[in-house]
């Protein structure tokens, strides 16, 4: 047995970190296991290096195990077994707190900032030199010049609520780096940024590594930026490493088939569908964002029958605001919605369900779906006012698991039954639960609020593909994304929106994605 | 934590099957009352013989249980209408006042119909039909206000309710004290009595309102279980913002659970001021009953909304509050130990829903504990 030894790691702080080698492993995991109270094994004796000066991804899907590994890797669970080097020192870390205190540093994909503080405040909240009184002055100039440093531009003493998530991103970066993190963690970094965004954090990042900053981001979709951005990468499928590769000798199709564990179609076969007549016309409509401002300007746009309207944007530009307009869940402010030529603009919401409007909401947890509900009771959400399922004002709880149990089948859910409750259910799970349960009722039109945001591969895969269906079916969708391939992929129709406004409407094989990503980032000049 | 080698750690449970939530609710029960035993000691009584002498006269005393029954019949419609809202994620904290108010107006029909100086002319089954439909209206008229505000502006339920309560309050002490329209002849600051016709029947010694009382349980149970609209109270209640996606109105459910509740709370007032026997008029004391009905709000809160479950705790206060108050007469027990008894009781059950929602996990502990280490490189 090693001698072991209580040290601070404010005191190791400093020596340990001293005459970094690139190349040389600076954290090492070994045989990190967790298994959670009800028997899943989240991590199965995982193994890996990180070296000075190089980007390691670790890949894989939800459900995989990458949460958990980060978890345990920031301190915030402890591991059932399994250890952590630091520079080949053993480290345990309580809390995040040592593990910042050894130069671990985490950017979060939900961001944690006080958003009504300023950018400088929060870099410098919970920092050892904030303890007492602060010399705000020296700290902006030694947080400006790490941002400056890396390629960073903001504004210290912007307001949180003020930034873009991309924005909000490069604070949690530069807090990082201004406690001395020599190892970051990134969690999905490029989830919420726009390409020209997503541009800059590489060449950031491309600087860190010269610095000898071990990078470690974890992703789930978005094979392309693994292949760009790291130098090797460890792939996770449930629980276990699968295979670890230099980035060179690996393609986007060998990435995912890994991940995946089975070969994934990239390219989505999308049919030939004449259009038929229109089924949504919006005219002039505005509405205003939970602030009160206006946030949705005189948009105007019509979708056929087997048709998909592709709305691509940044959050926050309007497109949420224009999804829950049109579902009735915001009023209009003004401006008209036709469906089937009927004016639904100030229309009860329960009356479109009716109609045959269909809506999955981007916040799948809070708004799609109740937690503490089974899965019978989710579907039930589409279905209580139905006259099949509703007899005299009793719920026919019996044909309701019927359709669940059809439900389940058609759209491949991983569920032990339908009687379970579906916050135990995984993201690319429940999403399929609440567009089966959408789309079972063969709406004519369906609004998809950032459908496949945060699935892994192969759920995104069966999202598209279903989406494409109820087009073939000749109903109209409306897609609302950030990813501009998924929009360039299944659209027939291109609105790029930015600042609550549609900038232009291009058919999709003219659209290039260097124009559009202009057009979203507000690059676009109006000719 | 660690303790002698084990690890005790905190984990949040998942789900709670039926048996364990009863099982923690008796567990509660026996702890509190072990703990109050220590009470009856301080005051020189033997706990067995007060426990003897408060369930014994609660439960196996032809007399008390009558007493315990009514009590009993109280309590469940006031769980009853504290549940309905509570199911929809809002709280009734307004029964006194509903109740209060139901008791005025079934007071109010036989006021109407002249039964305050003489019999009444009217069938006896009219009369009743007549008072248990204005005591529902007046209580569902009651808690509309607050579901209306609710459902309208936000406006917080709990305060919109509890201020109600001093409003109702004070409208019955105006009612039936000296110089009110409902005052008794003789003043004492109660009410009227009713005259016969207006009486509840007895069905084998106990008033027919008991009927109601299971009649309820399975309505109450079916709205919940099978109805539409209890499945869209149940998804406003678990997450308002899923239910307005689905299309439920909140306007609509906040104003229709609190009309339901403030219903079922004017009969609990019908109930203990007109139906139960020797009582027949609203009491000096009316206030004791508008405080007792809080604890079926307690039973509600106990059993998970459950219009089943929360019949057995009903009946378990309903019956202290009976067997405590004759153990504090038999035995010269201090004032107001009854209700001191019943309070340990409650924080009892209430501190133990903790293990409704957190399981204590005991482990060996297997590995050194986490102070941040240095090893010598084991490599």
């Amino acid at each position: 047995m090693p001698k072991v030894k209580d040290v601070e790691p404010i005191e190791l702080h400093g020596d340990i970190w001293k005459h970094i080698t690139p190349g040389e492993v600076i954290l090492e995991a070994r045989g990190i296991t967790k298994r959670y109270p009800g028997g899943v094994l989240a991590n199965d004796h995982i193994d890996f290096k990180i070296r000075a000066g190089e980007v390691h991804a670790i890949l894989g899907e939800n459900g995989a195990g990458k949460t958990t590994l980060m978890s345990i890797l920031f301190g915030l669970i402890q591991p059932d077994a399994g250890e952590i080097y630091v520079r080949g020192l053993q480290v345990r870390f309580r809390s995040p707190e040592d593990a910042i205190r050894m130069g671990i540093g985490m950017v979060h994909q939900h961001r944690k900032l006080v958003p009504a503080h300023t950018v400088l405040e929060n870099i410098l909240l919970g920092h050892p030199k904030s303890k007492g009184v602060i010399n705000i002055k020296d700290a902006e100039e030694e947080v400006v010049a790490i941002a400056e440093r890396y390629g960073f531009r903001v504004d210290p003493r912007a307001r949180v609520w003020q930034l873009t998530e991309g924005e909000k991103q490069v604070v949690e970066i530069v807090k990082a780096l201004y406690r001395g993190a020599k190892i970051l963690i990134l969690d999905e970094p490029t989830s919420a940024l726009t390409p020209v965004e997503t541009e800059r954090l590489l060449e950031s990042i491309e600087t860190m590594t010269q610095d000898a900053l071990g990078v470690v981001p974890f992703i789930t979709h978005k094979l392309p930026m693994v292949l760009a951005i790291s130098d090797e990468v460890t792939i996770l499928r449930r629980g276990r490493v699968v295979d670890r590769l230099k980035t060179a000798e690996a393609t986007e199709q060998i990435l995912a088939q890994k991940m995946v564990g089975r070969p994934v179609i990239f390219d989505l076969k999308k049919p030939d569908v004449t259009p038929g007549k229109p089924v949504i016309q919006v005219e002039d409509l505005s509405a205003r964002n939970n602030k009160g401002l206006i946030a949705l300007k005189n948009v105007s746009f019509t979708v056929r029958e087997g048709e998909i309207l592709g709305i691509a944007g940044v959050a926050g530009n309007g497109q949420h605001e224009l999804a829950e307009t049109l579902m009735g869940l915001r009023p209009a402010e003004s401006g008209r919605i036709l469906f089937n030529g009927q004016d639904v603009t100030h229309l009860p919401i329960l009356d479109r369900w009716k109609l045959g409007m269909g809506y999955t909401p981007a916040e799948r947890t809070d708004v799609g779906s109740i937690g503490d509900f089974t899965l019978v009771e989710n579907v039930a959400m589409n279905y209580y006012f139905d006259n099949r399922y509703n007899h005299a004002g009793f719920l026919d709880y019996r044909g309701l698991r019927q359709l669940t149990e059809r439900i389940i089948e058609e759209f491949d859910v991983a569920t032990p039954s339908p009687d379970v409750k579906i916050q135990t259910l995984s993201g690319g799970n429940l999403q399929k639960i609440i567009l089966g349960r959408v789309l079972s009722r063969e709406p004519k039109l369906i609004i998809a609020n950032l459908p496949a945001q945060g699935l892994d591969v192969g759920a995104t895969e069966f999202v598209q593909r279903k989406l494409l269906e109820a087009r073939s079916n000749q109903a109209a969708v409306i897609l609302i994304s950030e990813d501009l391939d998924e929009i360039l992929s299944l659209s027939d129709w291109i609105a790029p929106m930015y600042e609550g406004e549609i900038v232009d409407i291009l058919p999709a094989a003219e659209a290039k994605k260097d124009i559009i990503g202009a057009m979203i980032a507000g690059l676009h000049q109006e000719h | 934590m660690t303790v002698a080698g084990y690890q005790i750690r905190l984990l949040r449970r998942t789900s709670l099957p039926g048996w364990k939530a009863a099982l923690f609710s008796i567990l509660a029960i026996v702890f509190g009352l072990l703990l109050f035993s220590l009470i009856f000691i301080q005051a020189g009584q033997s706990p067995r013989e007060v426990y003897k002498q408060i369930f014994g006269y609660a439960f196996f005393n032809a007399y008390g249980l009558r007493l315990s029954i009514n009590r009993f019949i109280f309590l469940a419609f006031a769980s009853y209408a504290f549940i309905i809202p509570y199911r929809a994620g809002l709280w009734n904290i307004g029964m006194p006042g509903q109740l209060y108010l139901g008791a005025l107006a079934a007071f109010g029909v036989v006021y109407l119909l002249g039964g305050k100086t003489g019999d009444l002319s009217m069938p006896q089954p009219l009369v009743l039909t007549l008072m248990v439909l204005a005591a529902l209206v007046a209580g569902a008229f009651m808690g509309g206000i607050a579901g209306f505000l609710k459902g309208k502006w936000n406006v917080n339920e709990i305060v919109v309710t509890m201020m109600l309560n001093f409003i109702a309050f004070n409208l019955v002490s105006f009612m039936i004290k000296d110089g009110g329209p409902f005052m008794n002849v003789g003043g004492r600051g109660e009410s009227f009595e009713l005259p016969e016709a207006a009486r509840a029947p007895l069905l084998a010694d106990f008033p027919y309102t008991l009927v109601l009382v299971f009649l309820l349980m399975i309505g109450i149970y079916l709205l919940f279980a099978r109805m539409s609209l209890g499945y869209q109270v149940r998804a406003f209640g678990k997450s308002p913002a899923a239910a307005r996606y689905a299309g439920i109105r909140p306007f609509r459910i906040s104003v229709l659970v609190f009309l339901m509740g403030g219903a079922l709370a004017g009969l609990a007032g019908y109930h203990y001021f007109a139906a139960v026997p020797g009582v027949y008029k609203i009491a000096r004391t009316y206030a004791y009953f508008g405080d007792l009905s809080f604890y079926g709000m307690i039973s509600g809160l106990i059993s998970l909304g459950n219009p089943i479950a929360t019949l057995l705790v009903a009946l378990l206060f309903g019956g202290l509050s009976i067997g405590g108050r004759s153990a504090q007469g038999k035995l010269h027990l201090g004032f107001g130990i009854d209700y001191a008894l019943m309070g340990m009781l409650m924080i009892s059950l209430v501190a133990f829903q903790f293990f409704y929602h957190y399981q204590i996990l005991i482990t060996k502990k297997t590995v050194p504990q986490s102070h941040p280490t240095m090893t010598e490189d084991l490599s």
